[in-house]
């Protein structure tokens, strides 16, 4: 049902925000299309199906690999009854606090050649065997799947939460078995919860630039950052990044379509959840050990190599008082950058959920282009548009605000939307018609309810904020290197000890809104 | 206070917080703008390493009170920022890790002559531009890294015997970002034309395989490791190595010294005054202490690198500049050749 609403200066204002927000998109397909393709042509050849392969392959092995790490423990936490249950319930959240390429860093430390782990490993077989090298897709993905399986956890956890049980006790009422039960009635119910999570990981993973440089695992987002920073190639740059993008609109589709397939399985009357089963000593045991395992390795052992290296350097006198400097920068960064987004973003949900006509709508979708751009393509095209448009603001922090906003304001529309159509719209119309104006029922009516998902929102857009880094790199201002930057520049030449008291200030300071994302009830749609 | 609780009454916390912090946010943007620096200060662009320059530039801080802005990014990042900043960079100066970019800043307006007389005594000719819009600050020789458990040295003459297929699986290369390979690979072409440059490429390409890095110290660790046998790094990340480690079995190895051959690839570390710099006393202030003994020692000592003025000595440690023949492809050419290289490079699908 489209409606045709006249142009109110809401409207306008919204239409005003998506063309700003598509701006960098419009400008790499102009620069991807101007000038001489026969060099692109060269690129198309000779890299692109690596990078094809490589992409596409990480994308898909950490999707399954989240997928199984994320279901797995969410449903074990959800139904099971065991000893330490409450401190997993929220310990698994943790990894998110821990920037991709922080963990990619420990990992090359930790399996390197001659590392840690083969020496030990050497030690314990005696022998000479080699492991793995870090620097392949098999790093990658392990590095990548310990960053995002919490993805899934947390809204795999959510579903189960919000699950009807009567689907289940009526599949085993008539004769399935629990496994049958789990496999082909658990899991479809909760499919639209793991699709919005495979939105997250995929997109995360195909966007990531760190880990994979450091990784040194050849995927589009870092060939397009080496396009614009190793030669003067932007419209190569240009063209994989609209492959990136065409790539990541068919997911964003797929998941748009799945979403509203989920409307179906939502029942009405009271839920039932289930209660969790107490479990035998022995059961407890095996899942605390599988547990600890997982949680060491994503992020019990990171965090204490980090301490110790902290300490190292510190005892060194490495540890300046330029950091006091790089915590404000980080912090003020990010906050304004949450805010900001959360302020024009709330007009483009506002009225996409409650006048969702095509205009509305084609405005809030608009917007959802910034995160599928790769960080470092948009921070040129805005680089560009400041030098050449408004050259008054370029090199101030302004810049690097917009750049976060652009690309990170869509991992926030996602909350703010699904907590506006939870607000019912009879509220609105009742302050109306006993004469409130807009802005004021908005205030007291509608914010008021709205207030937790915005908050959430909030969070996820400071907590990513604090760990960008290509368009950091490029945007920052003379001086004002952020904690990602300079953990940026001591870990790409190895020093880990210098590297380690920035990744440790990152960790802290993104605890707390991880531990606060934890406590809420995510829910896809 | 009782108004900002009325407000907050009347708003509610969270919009209270965020009109607050957008206030914030505008103070700051209108505070940042003019992002004008006093004079007695210089804005630096640096593509060196922060270890390599930053003790240099914090001691000119400390003897002259001059205060020094620092960037770090890559060589050719920073010449594409300059390229888009045009007349609004804030940079004074740019220093890189090697002339070719210095030369390419040249070749596009983006730097202007050095007038200081102290440049035409105290740097040869070789090392700086025509003009002098950009100056060598320290040399460094492209050389081949050996393990000495693994390798005997007598068996390689020539950089580009590496190409040969028998190095297979035992060589790690520089990614095909590196400014170094760039450079390396265009004085293979300028000194033995276009064919041998393309078998070059090709050859250490299959050769390395997946032992591709975007650190020479990352090359010069895996040699030492023994993960593999040979690298081509700059010469002064194996004597730094070896200042740490004196034990690790590794060595230098200066090739194509034979009558009639290319020479050793010598390259400088280097600086320009960019065209639009708003403090020039300063940005002289600076290149002439850099170029003082007291700067060029410590790039000799702490870095290991050749000093560019001669009256000052190269550490004892390193091969002394004097026992080796370098290659005599002028440096400017790097610039002019770097197109045709990046091409053929990405061409071959280097990684």
């Amino acid at each position: 049902m489209v409606r045709h609403t006249r142009l109110t200066p809401l409207s306008l204002l919204s239409l005003g925000i998506a063309a700003f927000l598509t701006f960098p998109l419009a400008y790499v397909t102009y620069s991807a299309f101007t000038g001489d393709l026969s060099q692109a042509g060269a690129l198309w050849n000779t890299r692109l199906p690596e990078l094809l392969t490589n992409t596409i392959s990480l994308a898909v092995g950490v999707s399954f690999t989240t997928l199984t790490l994320g279901i797995s423990t969410a449903w074990i936490i959800t139904r099971y009854q065991f000893w330490g249950r409450a401190f997993w319930d929220w310990g698994f959240v943790l990894p998110l606090a821990i920037p991709s390429f922080v963990l990619a860093y420990i990992y090359t430390y930790l399996l390197d050649t001659a590392g840690p782990v083969e020496q030990t490993w050497q030690w314990f077989t005696n022998s000479d065997a080699r492991i793995p090298s870090p620097y392949s897709f098999t790093g990658a993905l392990v590095v990548m799947t310990l960053n995002t399986f919490p993805y899934v956890y947390l809204l795999a956890r959510a579903a189960f939460q919000n699950f009807n049980l009567s689907f289940e006790e009526a599949a085993q009422a008539t004769g399935a078995t629990r496994w049958e039960t789990f496999w082909r009635v658990s899991l479809p119910l909760i499919r639209p919860a793991l699709v919005a999570s495979m939105f997250l990981v995929v997109l995360y993973v195909v966007s990531d630039f760190g880990a994979v440089s450091l990784l040194r695992f050849q995927t589009f987002t870092y060939a397009i950052y080496q396009q614009i920073t190793g030669r003067f190639d932007y419209q190569s740059a240009a063209l994989l990044s609209l492959l990136l993008v065409g790539f990541a609109l068919v997911f964003l589709f797929l998941e748009r379509w799945f979403r509203k397939q989920s409307r179906f399985y939502q029942t009405s009357g009271r839920v039932r959840t289930a209660t969790p089963k107490p479990c035998s000593m022995t059961q407890s045991l095996l899942i605390n050990l599988s547990f600890g395992l997982l949680f060491m390795a994503a992020f019990g052992l990171p965090v204490f190599l980090l301490i110790q290296w902290t300490l190292t350097a510190w005892t060194n006198g490495d540890v300046g008082t330029s950091f006091g400097t790089y915590i404000f920068n980080s912090v003020f960064l990010s906050a304004s950058a949450a805010t900001a987004a959360l302020l024009l973003g709330t007009p483009l949900a506002y009225l996409a959920s409650r006048i969702p006509s095509k205009l509305h709508v084609a405005c809030l979708q608009g917007a959802y282009i910034g995160y599928v751009l790769p960080g470092p393509v948009a921070a040129l095209a805005l680089l560009m548009l400041f030098t050449d448009v408004i050259p008054i603001l370029y090199g101030t922090v302004f810049v690097l605000i917009l750049a976060y906003l652009i690309h990170y304001l869509p991992a926030g529309l996602q909350a703010m939307e699904a907590a506006l159509q939870q607000v019912h719209p009879n509220l609105e119309e009742a302050a109306r018609n006993l004469g409130a104006k807009g802005i004021r029922t908005f205030m007291q009516v509608t914010f008021p309810l709205v207030r937790k998902g915005f908050f959430g929102a909030w969070l996820l857009m400071f907590l990513l904020c604090m760990k960008e880094l290509p368009a950091t790199l490029l945007l920052r201002p003379i001086g004002f290197d952020t904690l990602a930057v300079r953990i940026w520049l001591e870990a790409s030449e190895e020093l880990y000890q210098l590297a380690a008291p920035p990744a440790l200030l990152i960790v802290i300071l993104t605890i707390p809104a991880v531990f606060l994302l934890s406590k809420k009830n995510w829910q896809a749609g | 206070m009782k108004m900002i609780t009325q407000i907050v009454r009347k708003f509610g916390t969270f919009p209270f917080l965020s009109i607050l912090s957008t206030f914030v946010l505008l103070v700051s943007v209108i505070i940042g703008v003019p992002q004008l620096y006093a004079e007695g200060t210089v804005v630096v662009y640096s593509g060196r390493a922060e270890r390599l320059i930053k003790p240099v530039l914090d001691h000119f801080e400390q003897t002259t009170g001059t205060t020094v802005q620092l960037l770090t990014a890559g060589s050719t990042e920073l010449v594409n920022r300059l390229r888009a900043e045009k007349a609004r960079t804030p940079a004074d100066v740019f220093i890189t890790n090697e002339a070719g970019a210095l030369e390419l800043a040249r070749s596009l307006h983006l730097l202007q002559p050095i007038r200081l007389p102290a440049v035409a005594t105290t740097i040869p000719k070789y090392f700086r531009a025509p003009d002098n819009s950009w100056i060598g600050l320290s040399g460094r020789m492209w050389v081949i890294v050996y393990n000495t458990n693994m390798v005997d040295p007598l068996t390689i003459h020539s950089l580009l015997d590496l190409a040969t297929p028998s190095w297979k699986g035992k060589l790690a290369i520089p990614t095909a970002n590196s400014e170094y390979l760039q450079a390396g690979a265009s004085m293979v072409l300028a000194s033995k034309g276009e064919r041998t440059a393309n078998e070059f490429l090709q050859g250490i390409r299959d050769n390395a395989g997946n032992e591709v890095y975007g650190k020479n110290r990352q090359i010069v660790d895996a040699v030492a490791k023994g993960k593999v046998s040979v690298g081509i790094v700059n010469h002064y990340y194996i004597f730094r190595h070896l200042a740490k480690n004196p034990k690790a079995p590794i060595a230098p190895l200066i090739t194509d010294q034979e009558e009639g051959g290319m020479g050793a690839i010598m390259n400088v570390a280097g600086i320009g005054l960019t065209a639009y710099a708003k403090h020039v006393p300063a940005a002289h202030q600076l290149i002439a202490f850099l170029i003082s003994p007291t700067g060029q020692e410590m790039f000799a000592h702490i870095n290991k690198e050749y000093p560019v003025n001669p009256t000052v000595k190269t550490d004892p440690k390193i091969p002394a500049a004097s026992s080796f023949r370098a290659s005599s492809i002028p440096l400017t050419l790097l610039a002019e050749l770097r197109d045709p290289i990046i091409q053929e490079i990405q061409r071959l699908g280097l990684r």
